[in-house]
């Protein structure tokens, strides 16, 4: 190989390799995140919550993309398909109860059964794609999740009675009783907005999202996900059942895909069906390799900088809203850096920003501590 | 049954076109095990740079087809040169990757170059030319593209057979380190391959563009379908690729011609989907397409 | 020749071989790797596999991995057809086996890809792992400590959060020979474990193979191209060329045996491919 594999950091999270170093400066850094997070909380106007919220759900998408494309390695186009049912599933169940043929469906049940509904319904169907790639390997099963891409917006443009058709419907939003987060409400005596009711709500599911992969990647499962990543002969060999991990991590970030996908369109309020088209899907893969393959952390950092990026820029209205005779706007701009970045981290970096985290970590260690026998693990990156 | 005829007709030149892509991009991908899946853009990319030296630099049409050609070759020689180059030995999904990655530089970088409204394609001819045959209307477009894509696969059938570079271009797909052994220039492979399947795509496009109408940045979405053509023909076959195109360029054609008879339960818009389940259902029967190979993983 | 089991003295019991390959071919794009192997592993044997390259010894790997299908033949692994099991079967049935080519898993950590190798002893599914807390903790904690033992036992506890991809090639050899005890297993079979390895790292690795067959008590199968190796340390050798068996005995019987001597100095002095590479040791200094 030409570069020497020494010289390139990995993602791995095996528990000793830390992104710091030593319990003092993780108690410090959790504290300062908590207090930012708190200070972000009461001062922050609804365009910053929406800025937040919207970076915070694509965050648990990039999540479900990591499980199954970053850590187990199977090649997939497909997220905005489950993003899609999880909406559709969330509208369905949740909507509100048709009073003329012209709404759309809806059968009014609470938040609390279809949020977590959304999550199970996609999580089936990604358990039906599964097995396919078993049989399919590589591109072969990247192009046809490009068809389920394709195949489920055919079926989304069609099925009005779901998706309102080409012209979109209204979802629901998160309720609890009869305060709906779309209004500002007072929970235990406070007065939160809804941008405020949004970021905790959406908070809560990422921090338990976020937590729960993590966990299962340091386990016997995240541990056989990666083997197959790597060497799928020499996964079985070793005792791995392919067809129980594969089925595993596409139910698993199916899941993960619909939940977020349910929390994008409640929060959205209004989707029309060509939104869950190939560019959202591509703008995820780009989001993981920016933040880092295999990498919860990674996951966070590449959807702030591939979904949030653009609407701060937006938000400062730095650039025109369309592009063409050499302008460029942010959607563009934000695509053509993403583009450039892919190109650039894989090139480079392949474990991301959160590689590059670790390299610099590691230096500056160096720099500090003494070299000595096997010390410092060198680091190998996944890509 | 004349409509027929000339649905099937118009279908193969459609197949044509997909025909083309999916010959560039496996050549690139026997040469190097690359896949390329900015090959639909850089046909976009030449249609665009033609019909602008057409439209704003008043170059003649040939002339315009070629500065296509040239600038769509000059950008894959690049990328090849300065980006891929340095991914030898990497995993097959990082490269995937990074071809996404050249995929979406080159599409935005269109948009702004030429703004996302539609621009005219340039056309020697006009888009509804023809003529009638026993009642079956021949386009213009259609036939040269079917006589084009003869003439091209002529043309690189008797290279990679007859010439010494076309069998450097075999070797090196068959087996790289044999063929860098024996004193092959992997690297002018990889340029030639890159350089053919450029100026393919340019071709290609420059009549996608004119069968359009408009040409606007979604033809790369046209464009698209060449890739469940070259999975159905397999990926590592030349032969495949164009068996492939086709094949789905037929069931796009034939499945929007008569998509109004089904319209009523199946809803609209199902030719775009048809491609699709066509290379599913092929799937089903042999994973690696009609024509591919299987990998073998080492241990 | 066929296997003849060794008589006891005393009693009359004989044990019954761990691992009985009958009459097994295979054969694939018309190559006959292997034609009618017959052998049989008794527990606790240190078995050897030898013959010249193309012999058909990693295919004989891969019929026990269950990876390739024989064409005709019988193997018994403890008393069950092993054939009727699927390959992700066999690990659990406590066969293990290392990889002949290394770098398949480079980012992993060395105490990770141990782990990897107790996957077939552990439990936990998606939805434990991810609660964490509990029994997976638990699960974590006392396998990391059995690995941390093996570990120790190869002497690499120092290199265990090492990408195996950062370490030198024998260290990643003998990472690979942990992560397969790592299993527990009843038969290791052993894919040439010190195919470019110097003396001392020989010697190393040779003492190891003699510590689990003396101290663990599990049967291996060592395929090898090191003479030295091979002749120091196995009970009873089988020599395959062409995908056929042309010996099976001990050291001694294997080196007198007609048919072997042609098989390797035959294509040294016929004219044919080069012999099998010679360990670092026997060069000409």
């Amino acid at each position: 190989m030409k570069t020497s594999i020494k010289d390139r950091p990995t993602t791995e999270t095996s528990p000793r390799m830390r992104f710091m170093e030593g319990k003092l400066s993780r108690w410090i850094v959790t504290a300062l995140i908590i207090a930012l997070v708190i200070v972000f909380f009461s001062v922050a106007d609804d365009d910053w919550f929406s800025i937040v919220n919207y970076t915070l759900i694509a965050a648990i998408a990039a999540i479900a993309l990591n499980v199954l494309s970053g850590y187990t390695g199977q090649v997939s186009l497909g997220i905005a398909f489950f993003m899609a049912i999880g909406a559709y599933t969330a509208a369905y169940l949740g909507g509100k109860v048709p009073t003329s043929s012209e709404d759309a469906l809806g059968l009014g049940l609470p938040f609390i059964l279809w949020l977590p509904a959304s999550g199970l319904v996609a999580a089936l169907v990604g358990g039906l794609i599964g097995p396919v790639a078993l049989r399919l390997k590589g591109f072969y099963l990247g192009i046809v999740s490009l068809a389920l891409i394709f195949i489920g917006q055919y079926i989304f443009m069609n099925a009005r009675g779901i998706t309102g058709g080409p012209q979109g419907r209204v979802f629901p939003v998160p309720a609890i009783g009869d305060a709906g987060f779309d209004q500002q409400n007072s929970f235990l005596g406070l007065a939160l907005t809804s941008g405020q009711q949004f970021f905790l709500l959406i908070l809560i599911v990422l921090l338990v999202v976020a937590f729960f992969v993590y966990n299962v990647m340091r386990s016997r499962v995240g541990r056989a996900f990666r083997a197959v990543r790597d060497n799928e002969t020499g996964a079985t060999i070793m005792g791995v059942n392919l067809l129980e991990a594969k089925l595993g991590a596409f139910v698993l970030s199916s899941f993960l895909a619909g939940i977020a996908g349910a929390l994008f369109a409640s929060y959205s309020r209004y989707i029309t069906p060509n939104y869950w088209g190939l560019t959202l899907s591509i703008q995820f893969i780009a989001a993981i390799i920016i933040g880092g393959i295999a990498s919860v952390w990674g996951s966070i950092l590449g959807a702030a900088f591939v979904f949030g990026l653009p609407l701060v820029i937006d938000h400062f209205s730095l650039l025109p809203v369309s592009s063409g005779s050499g302008v460029i706007s942010s959607g563009d701009l934000n695509a053509l850096l993403y583009g450039l970045l892919i190109v650039v981290f894989l090139l480079f970096e392949p474990g991301g920003v959160i590689g590059l985290a670790y390299r610099v970590g590691a230096l500056l260690r160096n720099f500090n501590q003494h070299q000595h026998e096997g010390g410092e693990p060198a680091e190998v990156s996944d890509l | 049954m004349a409509y027929f005829l000339q649905i099937t007709f118009a279908g193969i030149a459609l197949g044509c076109i997909y025909a083309l892509i999916g010959l560039g991009f496996s050549i690139i991908f026997k040469a190097s095990e690359v896949i390329n899946f900015a090959q639909g853009e850089l046909l976009l990319v030449g249609a665009y740079v033609t019909s602008s030296a057409v439209f704003e630099w008043h170059f003649n049409f040939i002339l315009a087809v070629l500065v296509g050609v040239v600038v769509t070759v000059l950008i894959g020689l690049i990328f090849e040169r300065f980006v891929l180059r340095r991914m030898l030995g990497r995993p097959i999904f990082a490269v995937l990757m990074i071809t996404i990655g050249l995929d979406t530089i080159l599409r935005t970088a269109l948009i702004v170059r030429w703004g996302s409204n539609p621009i005219p394609a340039a056309a020697p001819y006009t888009i509804t030319s023809g003529f009638n045959l026993s009642g079956i209307h021949i386009g213009f477009n259609d036939l040269l593209t079917v006589l084009v894509t003869v003439i091209l696969c002529a043309m690189l059938f008797y290279f990679f057979r007859y010439t010494r570079y076309g069998l450097a271009m075999r070797a090196t797909a068959l087996d790289q380190e044999a063929a860098l052994a024996v004193g092959i220039n992997v690297r002018v492979v990889y340029a030639l391959a890159w350089g053919i399947a450029a100026g393919i795509a340019t071709i290609g496009g420059v009549f996608l563009a004119i069968g359009s109408y408009a040409m606007d940045p979604t033809l790369g979405g046209a464009a698209l379908l060449a890739f469940p053509a070259i999975i159905l023909g397999g990926v590592d076959s030349v032969t495949g690729a164009v068996v492939g195109g086709i094949i789905i360029g037929l069931v796009q054609d034939l499945t929007a011609g008569y998509e109004s008879y089904v319209t009523s339960f199946l809803g609209a818009g199902i030719h775009q989907i048809t491609p699709y389940l066509v290379m599913i259902l092929v799937l089903l029967i042999r994973p690696y397409g009609l024509f591919g190979t299987r990998k073998v993983e080492r241990i | 020749m066929s296997d003849q089991m060794p008589e006891t003295t005393s009693s009359s019991i004989v044990a019954p071989p761990l691992l009985s390959v009958e009459g097994i071919s295979v054969q694939f794009a018309g190559v006959k790797a292997l034609t009618d192997v017959t052998f049989q592993a008794q527990v606790g044997e240190l078995f050897a596999v030898i013959g010249p390259n193309g012999a058909g010894k990693t295919s004989l790997f891969n019929v026990l991995s269950r990876v390739y299908e024989p064409a005709a033949g019988r193997v018994t692994y403890d008393g069950q057809d092993l054939l009727r099991y699927k390959t992700h079967q066999v690990a659990r049935m406590g066969i293990a086996r290392t990889f002949q080519n290394l770098g398949q898993f480079p980012t992993m950590t060395v105490l990770d890809y141990l782990l990897l190798g107790r996957h077939t002893r552990m439990k936990s599914g998606i939805l434990l792992g991810g609660i964490y807390f509990g029994l997976t903790r638990t699960e974590e904690r006392k396998n990391r400590a059995y690995c941390q033992h093996l570990l120790e036992l190869l002497g690499l506890q120092h290199l265990q959060n090492h990408p195996l991809g950062s370490l030198p090639y024998g260290l990643q050899k003998r990472a690979d020979i942990a992560r397969a005890l790592a299993l527990e297993p009843k038969l290791l079979l052993l894919d040439e474990p010190v195919a470019g390895m110097g003396f001392d790292e020989t010697e190393d690795i040779a003492a190891a193979i003699l510590d689990i067959k003396e101290q663990l008590g599990i049967t291996q199968i060592l395929v090898e191209h090191d003479m030295a190796l091979v002749m120091g340390i196995a009970d009873r050798i089988l020599v395959l060329d062409f995908g056929r068996v042309i010996a099976l005995g001990t050291a001694a019987e294997i080196q007198v045996n007609q048919d072997v001597i042609k098989a390797y100095l035959g294509e040294e002095f016929g004219g044919g491919p080069a012999t099998q590479p010679t360990s670092a040791k026997d060069q000409p200094v």
